[in-house]
């Protein structure tokens, strides 16, 4: 009964949004091109979420944690970034991967020093983390300042590229991180179902007990499953601090997205990750734009608003497992 | 509860439990009389434990009906069974291990008795708590009852695991492999415990251990593959030779 | 026995001391100090104990424990201020509705466990703080200012005696009410379902019901926080109950310890002394926070209260001439939910 309510109320939502774009025809002086450029914002928007959401999605599915700290390394791998642009010249390609490195770096010593002998007690990781948090995000208002920087995107991308309708242009850089968002779900799918390891990530998924029993270095597999968790959480926070801006307190918010995606989704499920950012990326553009103008300023909320309801109805997320 | 003192306490037809592809439990009939002693035996695998969280409720058939106390519980939760009058342990202990023993004991007596949500101390309280420490000198946990119950050993919990299900006063018992790692001496206790019950109360337990199954109960019902294959007294089921194939053989290796 | 009871009367005397100690804040020190230090750690302690009484006695660890503190809080204000309203009818309104929110919250939160109620709870948090900072009613971003706390507790800035005073025996009744609430039969219970939801169901108990209602049962003592809170600052806005501030009241909580209401105190008094003494020492504030929070979770679970213990039960073991030390503690201390079993 309730799930019927959740649907109805989003087909309605919806059906108002497409009432809004097309209430004026398909001419150029109707609403359409907004929409277009509005879904386009949406669905790269959703890009940048998979991509910090998919390395939380691939850590917990694993090791049953919770990893809190994944927006402080988010931010981390973007002024890491910023620092080697626009200080040391480096090129943006260069820079993300180092970028990259660095947020797995310090992912994989927290996962070390602290996480891994507790394994099992998951809240007591959750807090672990959350105080992990704390201290990065200090350390990196000490040390890259309060004030909001963006990082140059490589040349070739700076420029708009014509859509070819409505004579609308788009930022390039923001189409290459959907496209960046699609290599890394298509990596994620090859590995998952080409390769041995893939075997293994999947089978952790389900049981951890079975891992043990396939005769793999189980601690090794986790090891490295949280260094590439943490360096798609830098990869997002250069994606994010080229398309937006670096600044204090996006940790938080950024960290507050992916776990809205990857709940959304269920937690350990990447399709569900996939489907989570669509759906946070969509609403949340569609709810600045189309919601009377007198609640525009409650879009925020709305992403809550689908968090509390989906849990409602169905408690581990909507591709998540039972138990 | 007037008319179901001649029918059968446990009355089951035709239950189904598939997961996915595998048939865990396949069209299993069986009823159960008011002070019967059952045991249900098999091999690892034969479905016994589907259908004992069948019966108490912690899973819901893919076909077939469960009558208890003649009134129809097939949709009914693990909860509303337990009301009606229902108690069932847990293969591995499952205990309030944060909680004293009395304490477990007292939640256990006013799960069924009512006021869960009392709060204030009444005296409906001094009953539920006669009733826990009254439990605990039965199943021999007098000295025990300041103890947190994560701090027992295996023994006294297991010991303290058929306390919980014994303080509520049940019309029908179901005990899910309660001899499941106790040693011989312990297992002795257990057996006697089992045959000290009041005949009102109904028993349906799950074992692997022949010896406590056999001394205990009257009828044994013989699973195997998700279906009954046998059903009989010990004395027949002892002399049975698909019994001996299938069970005992491995068993005495 | 007897060594057992005079232990348990020495551990009541010292409580004693401790209260009269406290008590005397105001008369003892300074006016500052009364005020910075004694309000912020009395409402920040009751904010935190009920987060201290869910998470120990029903395993919930929640982070939105400051919103219901904020609803109270802002609602009392706005009536207050705005509408004119008594100050004493305000905050029964605002507690009123932020119990009415927890019944809400709870009754969506309590399907979820473990982590999984964690991360609900926060986004409760968010949609709270998305709200009051977006609507004009309860002043946005700017808050609610210059309200007036009831005229018999005097100027909480110039004169905060009495508001501390009052604020002690709030804090002391609620210390006193959870306590009350985790030795009846609903509260045993609630501890029940927080050792085994499983086992809880098959003795015959709602497992919900009983989350959603231990849930509802800390909400006014959050809201009831929220109202001293608006009371002692003279203010309150959306930026008192944003992620930072749940995050600190976590943290808080659990550098008290978990395990025991009177953690909640504890820890929000060194946060306060913390945060009023260290801040000129260091610019690096948060970080050091940060690194007392990681220790404590990595060495004590039972927080710095756990730690006391341990060095009092060692003590009394050593008094006791070798004697073995005392089986249980006066009161069973629960184990900390490290672990949810949400995974079950």
């Amino acid at each position: 009964m309730a799930a019927t309510a959740a649907v109805v109320v989003g087909v309605l939502g919806l059906l108002g949004v497409l009432l809004q774009a097309f209430e004026k025809g398909l001419g150029t002086e109707g609403n359409v091109p907004t929409f277009i450029l509005i879904t386009l914002n949406g669905l790269t928007l959703a890009g940048l979420y998979f991509i910090s959401a998919s390395g939380l999605t691939l850590i917990f599915g694993l090791l049953r944690v919770t990893n809190l700290a994944h927006g402080a390394l988010f931010l981390l791998g973007g002024y890491v970034a910023l620092e080697l642009v626009q200080d040391a010249g480096m090129s943006w390609w260069l820079a993300a991967v180092l970028a990259m490195g660095a947020s797995g770096l310090v992912g994989l010593v927290v996962h070390q020093l602290f996480l891994r002998w507790n394994q099992g007690q998951d809240l007591r990781q959750a807090l672990i983390t959350i105080a992990v948090s704390l201290i990065l995000a200090d350390q990196m208002l000490a040390h890259f300042g309060a004030t909001p920087t963006a990082i140059a995107p490589p040349e070739w991308l700076a420029q708009p590229l014509s859509l070819g309708v409505y004579d609308l242009s788009y930022p390039r850089f923001r189409l290459a991180m959907l496209v960046a968002a699609l290599v890394v779900g298509l990596l994620f799918w090859l590995v998952y179902t080409r390769t041995r390891v893939g075997m293994v990530v999947r089978a952790g998924v389900d049981d951890t007990q079975m891992t043990s029993a396939l005769g793999v270095n189980v601690q090794r597999v986790f090891a490295a499953a949280f260094f590439v968790g943490s360096a798609l959480a830098g990869l997002g926070g250069v994606f994010a601090g080229t398309a937006l801006s670096l600044a204090p307190g996006q940790d938080q918010s950024f960290l507050v997205s992916a776990l809205v995606v990857v709940i959304v989704g269920g937690m350990g499920s990447l399709g569900g990750a996939a489907l989570g950012a669509l759906l946070l990326g969509l609403v949340d553009q569609y709810a600045g734009a189309y919601l009377p103008a007198e609640y525009s300023n409650l879009s925020a909320l709305l992403t809550f608003v689908l968090l509390a309801v989906i849990l409602a109805v169905r408690p581990t997320g909507l591709f998540g497992k039972a138990r | 509860m007037t008319g179901a003192a001649t029918g059968p306490v446990l009355r089951v037809r035709g239950l189904t439990r598939r997961f996915g592809g595998v048939v865990a439990v396949g069209d299993v009939a069986l009823d159960i009389a008011p002070g019967e002693r059952r045991a249900v035996l098999g091999p690892n695998g034969a479905g016994k434990s589907t259908l004992f969280n069948l019966v108490a409720g912690a899973d819901t058939p893919t076909a077939g009906s469960i009558e208890l106390f003649g009134a129809d519980v097939t949709r009914l939760g693990a909860r509303q069974r337990t009301r009606m009058g229902l108690s069932r342990t847990f293969q591995t202990s499952r205990l309030l291990t944060g909680l004293t023993v009395e304490d477990n004991l007292y939640l256990a007596a006013i799960g069924v008795s009512g006021g869960r949500l009392r709060l204030l101390r009444t005296g409906r309280d001094r009953t539920a708590r006669e009733q826990a420490r009254r439990t605990a000198e039965s199943v021999g946990m007098t000295d025990r009852l300041a103890t947190l119950a994560g701090d027992l050993s295996h023994g006294e919990q297991r010991q303290l695991e058929i306390g919980l299900a014994l303080v509520a006063e049940p019309r029908m018992l179901l005990l899910d492999e309660p001899a499941a790692g106790l040693s011989r001496s312990e297992r002795q206790l257990l057996t006697a415990l089992l045959l000290s019950l009041d005949r009102d109360v109904t028993l349906l337990l799950i074992e692997h251990d022949m010896d406590v199954a056999l001394t205990v109960a009257e009828r044994v019902t013989m699973m195997h593959d998700g279906v009954v294959i046998v059903e009989g007294t010990p004395t027949e089921i002892r002399a049975d030779q698909r019994v001996h194939d299938l069970y005992l053989g491995k068993a005495h290796v | 026995m007897t060594m057992d009871r005079m232990l348990t009367l020495g551990t009541r005397g010292a409580l004693a001391v401790v209260l009269v100690v406290v008590a005397l804040v105001p008369v003892l020190c300074t006016t500052f100090f009364t005020s910075q230090v004694g309000l912020t750690s009395l409402w920040l302690g009751i904010v935190a104990v009920s987060l201290t009484f869910l998470s120990g006695y029903g395993g919930m660890v929640s982070l939105a424990q400051t919103a219901l503190f904020g609803v109270a809080g802002l609602i009392a204000a706005r009536l207050s201020v705005e509408s004119g309203w008594d100050p004493w009818a305000a905050a029964l309104a605002g507690i009123l509705a932020a119990t009415a929110v927890g019944l809400l919250f709870g009754a969506v939160a309590s399907g979820s466990q473990g982590i999984y109620f964690l991360i609900i709870t926060l986004a409760f948090a968010q949609v709270t703080y998305f709200y009051f900072a977006a609507v004009p009613t309860f002043g946005a971003h700017e808050g609610i200012n210059g309200v007036r706390p009831p005229a018999v507790l005097g100027d909480p800035v110039q004169d905060p005696a009495r508001m501390y005073w009052f604020l002690l025996v709030v804090s002391v009744l609620a210390f006193l009410g959870l306590r009350h609430v985790s030795r009846t039969a609903f509260g045993l219970a609630l501890q029940g379902v927080r050792d085994d939801p499983v086992r809880m169901a098959a003795l015959g108990y709602n497992v919900r019901l009983h989350r959603i209602l231990g849930f509802t049962l800390a909400a006014p003592v959050a809201g009831a926080a929220g109202v001293l809170s608006a009371w002692s600052n003279t203010r309150m806005s959306a930026g008192s109950i944003s992620l930072a501030i749940a995050i600190l009241v976590l943290t808080t909580a659990v550098i008290g310890g978990l395990n025991r209401l009177e953690g909640a105190w504890v820890g929000a008094l060194i946060y306060t002394l913390c945060d009023t003494y260290l801040r000129g020492w260091t610019d690096r504030f948060t970080t050091w926070l940060g690194v007392v929070f990681l220790v404590i979770v990595l060495v004590s679970p039972g927080g710095v209260v756990g730690l006391l213990g341990s060095a009092g039960s060692w003590l009394r073991h050593r008094l006791a001439g070798g004697a073995p030390p005392p089986a249980a503690p006066s009161t069973p201390a629960p184990p900390v939910p490290v672990s949810s079993g949400g995974a079950r």
